[in-house]
């Protein structure tokens, strides 16, 4: 199912933190199999942020899972390597499991799952889109992120830990000497530390807010929280899952300035993931794009949002309305994103059924191509223009499952305008 | 079908710009809203009138006014919370009023009964946000879209089924679509049925409650380009409500902008997107996102907070607690943002409660001794620059607070700024001029009784500052909360 796979030639760097490779990652559902993350590579360099961006469905949230190695049955990671550069882990694991170290670099896949659990925190942290979800709503704010920073403090004393920290976070020492006696902390270290925390992501009268419950938060102070919990293990890559899809934007706006102030500080990477153009363009360094469990497109910002070569790139960069530039008529891909239900997916460009420049040559699964530097895309018309003669006919895919609910979507005045617009 | 293609909203634009230049419209509004107020109550079981609890208003809707024009697209935006829906829904009669008026067709809404409301909930329909829970499991894709005809007991039989199928193709569905139950449908067809549904009675009024936000951006365009063409098609009359700016500068005509269950703004569409008037709608816009590489460097200064709950708004402007614009009396002469870090802090004392016992732990000092390291930690943590901006009386009174919160004596810090910082933005509550683009803030056009509020309140400041002219609550009541 997944294509021939030609060898990513994409431009790696010295700088890369975190290389992932041909990853695969399947759930086993009753319905069939569900190809959620299919193939999929890219590097984060240090302290940069890697933005990956897509519709609903497409697979960005597994692939998140997969990088913390949180996938839960059903589903299983199949395949692929996460390397991550950690000359400290490369060294204790290089005479025992050699064939997990490559220089400075680990795949994080090929360890245990003990050694893979204790990176969770000081190596990668995750927030997620529902930060109602993330805490337990029976204990207070102040405890659990308590309870996140003792979890690092044991991963510190551990001798096998990963690089010992250097960087404080900013606040220092103010609150040595602090006597807090009624309060019923996992420690009261952990305690000062997590209130420093959630001042740190701007939370008024952090002290008070400690001893609140999830649910006396308003979704931004909550989201805030998250962003602290996440922090408490000081790690070298947060996985941001749609950070502010539920927050209004006013508060969105609070949320970006604080992790992208917080990034600046701490030098951290961050894996971002959103379905909003305009958080990737706020806040990412390099992008991919994410199609039916697919990258589809990577490279810089400027790769992908001014030079966008792949038709769904395209596609969705003129679906969004723009703010500043108002009035046009939308420019819609036709159809919808499929279910990724492997005997529904045919062994073709998984976009074809909505491509407006489909051709006979697209029926072979494209492998990645590179188009120049860091830019990358699945798609046959990196190597050659569209040629009408080629074109598939009006309707090819029609009947077929993966097409089906797909071809009638887009009306015809949508797919007319489309064609219309496609050529200029 | 490519008649559909011309960009007609580009001819409906034209004719804003042209209607801006009058002061006021010729033409007669479709739906006319005036003063609409929607309350809930807390604390009002029986148990709390034996407790004598008093019960709690919350004004979802709190005295909202505009119309919507024949032909046009009127779209709503604000935070969640801040009553657009609950606008929308109580002047469709989904929800019983408060207080407050609604004309359709030169008709009172709230009046009507038997035949005319009967009539009145033909010509005007709502379709909702969620394109997973608005239709029923159980119906077809036909029978949806039929029910309202049925209700109505318009057309034979056959017609409504043929009516049925008509619609659904015109949405963009095929015939062999309408015998399908919901869940065989995608997100963005299922807006299609809604939206076909909401046209079967050939409304003239279609309130569209954020019709596209559960939908991906390449289905919710084509959802948007539909809503179009049938708007042209039909002759409809559109309220849009949405939270996503961009969706509703390229729908709308006019738009209104809501803040706490008021309407703070209104205008044509070009206008509050290019030149904003009221600070709140500023502050929305520059922190929407761009899909553009210029993004990164571009500087947004988030509004700070969250929006007040509407169970104790603040008195005056209800934007005042948030916005960066907020006006000094005339005698303080500080750079906007450090007086505007003066009324956080006062805020915060009044309002939110400032946790005191953190400022001495952060000041290094829990045994609460050293004054001087408190004051300094006050002055660096809740100013960007005390040193610069204070002097003279300013300093002395930010002096004095700051002992008098040392001391643990809030009520006396609030007095002590209040008495030199108050605003004319908590003592009056401005208004919706009669304009084309009216925006209810100070720094604007008002009207004339509260010009005459704010000359009573200048006129009476320094003596009594503090005490509230209009209809806000006193912000004495306000600072009640603070330890
Ligand atoms: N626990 C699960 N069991 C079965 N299938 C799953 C599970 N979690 C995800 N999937 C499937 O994997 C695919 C990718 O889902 P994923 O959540 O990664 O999408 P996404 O891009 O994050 O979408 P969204 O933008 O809606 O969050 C989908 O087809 C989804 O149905
Ligand atoms: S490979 Fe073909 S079908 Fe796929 S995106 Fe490229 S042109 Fe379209
Ligand atoms: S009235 Fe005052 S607080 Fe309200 S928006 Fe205008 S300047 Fe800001
Ligand atoms: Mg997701």
């Amino acid at each position: 199912m997944v294509d021939d796979d030609i060898p990513s030639t994409v431009a790696t760097s010295e700088e890369d933190l975190l290389r992932v490779e041909d990853l695969e990652t399947r759930f086993f559902t009753e319905e069939g199999q569900v190809n959620a993350v299919d193939g999929v590579s890219f590097a984060v360099r240090e302290s940069d942020v890697f933005g990956i961006v897509g519709e609903s469905g497409s697979g960005k949230s597994v692939t998140a899972l997969s990088l913390l190695d949180l996938v839960e049955s059903p589903g299983r990671i199949t395949g692929g390597h996460i390397w991550y550069r950690n000359a400290d882990l490369a060294e204790e694991h290089r005479e025992r499991t050699p064939e997990a170290v490559d220089g400075d670099f680990v795949d994080v896949l090929q360890l245990s799952e003990g050694q893979r659990r204790a990176l969770r925190g000081p190596s990668f942290s995750m927030i997620f889109q529902d930060a109602m979800s993330a805490f337990n709503p029976s204990l207070t704010v102040g405890e659990q992120i308590a309870e996140a920073v003792e979890v690092q403090r044991r991963a510190e004393a551990n001798p096998r830990s990963v690089r010992s920290k250097t960087q404080g976070y900013g606040l220092g020492s103010y609150l040595s000497g602090l006597v807090l006696p009624q309060r019923d902390f996992v420690n009261r270290q952990s305690k000062l530390e997590a209130i420093e925390l959630l001042e740190k992501v701007g939370i008024p009268d952090p002290a008070e807010r400690a001893d609140e419950y999830p649910s006396q938060f308003s979704g931004g102070m909550l989201q805030r929280a998250m962003i602290a919990m996440a922090l408490a293990g000081e790690p070298d890559v947060l996985v941001a899952d749609e950070p502010t899809t539920a927050l209004d934007v006013t508060i969105q706006a609070q949320i970006l300035n604080l992790l992208k102030d917080l990034q600046a500080e701490t030098d951290m990477s961050i894996v971002l993931i959103t379905h909003n153009l305009g958080v990737v363009a706020r806040m990412c360094d390099r992008v991919g794009v994410m199609y039916a469990g697919e990258i589809v497109e990577r490279g810089t910002l400027e790769d992908v949002f001014d030079d966008p070569v792949h038709p769904y790139t395209q596609g969705l960069l003129g679906s969004v309305p723009d703010l500043d530039r108002p009035g046009d008529r939308l420019h819609p891909i036709k159809g919808n994103v499929p279910d990724l239900i492997d005997s529904h997916m045919d062994d073709r460009c998984y976009f074809a059924d909505r491509c407006p420049k489909a051709m006979e040559r697209c029926l072979d699964p494209p492998g990645e191509r590179q188009v120049g530097g860091e830019h990358a895309a699945r798609c046959v018309l990196v190597d050659g223009e569209y040629d009408e003669s080629e074109a598939l006919a009006d309707g090819y895919f029609e009947g077929s499952t993966a097409g089906d609910a797909a071809a009638s979507e887009g009306s015809t005045a949508d797919a007319a305008a489309e064609e219309a617009t496609s050529d200029d | 079908m490519t008649d559909h293609d011309e960009p007609h909203d580009d001819a409906r634009r034209t004719d804003d710009t042209r209607r801006t230049d009058d002061t006021r419209r010729t033409d007669e509004p479709l739906v006319s809203v005036r003063g609409l107020e929607k309350y809930y109550y807390e604390q009002d079981t029986l148990i709390d009138r034996l407790l004598r609890n008093d019960p709690v208003s919350i004004k979802a809707v709190d005295g909202v006014d505009f119309d919507v024009y024949p032909g046009e697209t009127l779209g709503v935006v604000g935070e969640s919370g801040c009553g657009k829906s609950t606008t929308a829904e109580t002047l469709m009669r989904l929800r019983e009023p408060t207080g407050g008026s609604v004309t359709f067709d030169g008709e009172e809404v709230f009046e009507m009964d038997g035949d005319r409301l009967s009539e009145f909930r033909k010509r005007a329909q709502v379709m909702f946000q969620d394109p997973f829970s608005s239709l029923d499991p159980r119906m077809t894709a036909g029978q949806i879209v039929r029910e309202p005809l049925e209700i109505h007991g318009v057309g034979t039989r056959e017609e409504r089924r043929e009516r049925a199928a008509d619609l659904l193709e015109r949405v963009g569905l095929s015939a062999d679509q309408t015998d399908r139950y919901p869940h065989e449908f995608s997100g963005g067809q299922r807006q299609r049925i809604g939206f076909a549904r909401a046209l079967a009675l050939e409304p003239e009024f279609i309130v569209l409650d954020e019709p596209v936000s559960a939908l991906d951006v390449s289905v919710q365009a084509q959802v948007l380009n539909l809503l179009s063409d049938m708007q042209a098609e039909f002759d409809l009359t559109y309220l849009f409500i949405a939270h996503d700016l961009s969706v509703v500068r390229h729908i709308c005509d006019r738009v209104a902008v809501m803040y706490l269950g008021e309407v703070v703004e209104v205008g044509p569409v070009d206008e509050i997107f290019e030149n904003p008037d009221h600070p709140y709608t500023e502050a929305l816009l520059e922190s929407v996102p761009r899909a553009d590489t210029d993004e990164r460097d571009r500087e947004v200064t988030a509004l700070r907070g969250d929006v007040p709950s509407p169970r104790n708004p603040p008195s005056g402007c209800s934007f005042r607690t948030r916005c960066p614009k907020v006006i000094p009396p005339d005698e303080v002469d500080l750079p906007q943002k450090s007086y505007t870090d003066v009324t956080t802090l006062r805020n915060r004392i009044e309002r939110e409660g400032l946790d005191l016992e953190f400022v001495w732990e952060f000041a290094g000092d829990p045994d609460r001794e050293d004054t001087a390291a408190f004051k300094e930690t006050m002055r660096e943590e809740m100013f960007d620059s005390f040193d610069a901006d204070f002097a003279g009386e300013d300093a002395a009174v930010m002096d004095e607070a700051f002992d008098a919160l040392a001391a643990g004596e809030v009520e006396t810090a609030a007095e002590i700024l209040r008495e030199r910082y108050a605003s004319v933005c908590e003592a009056v509550n401005p208004e919706l001029p009669d304009s084309t683009h009216p925006a209810a803030c100070h720094l604007r056009d008002q009207p004339a009784d509260v010009r005459e509020a704010v000359a009573a309140w200048e006129a009476d400041d320094g003596a009594a500052a503090g005490g509230a002219v209009g209809d806000g609550a006193p912000a004495e009541d306000a600072g009640s909360s603070a330890d």
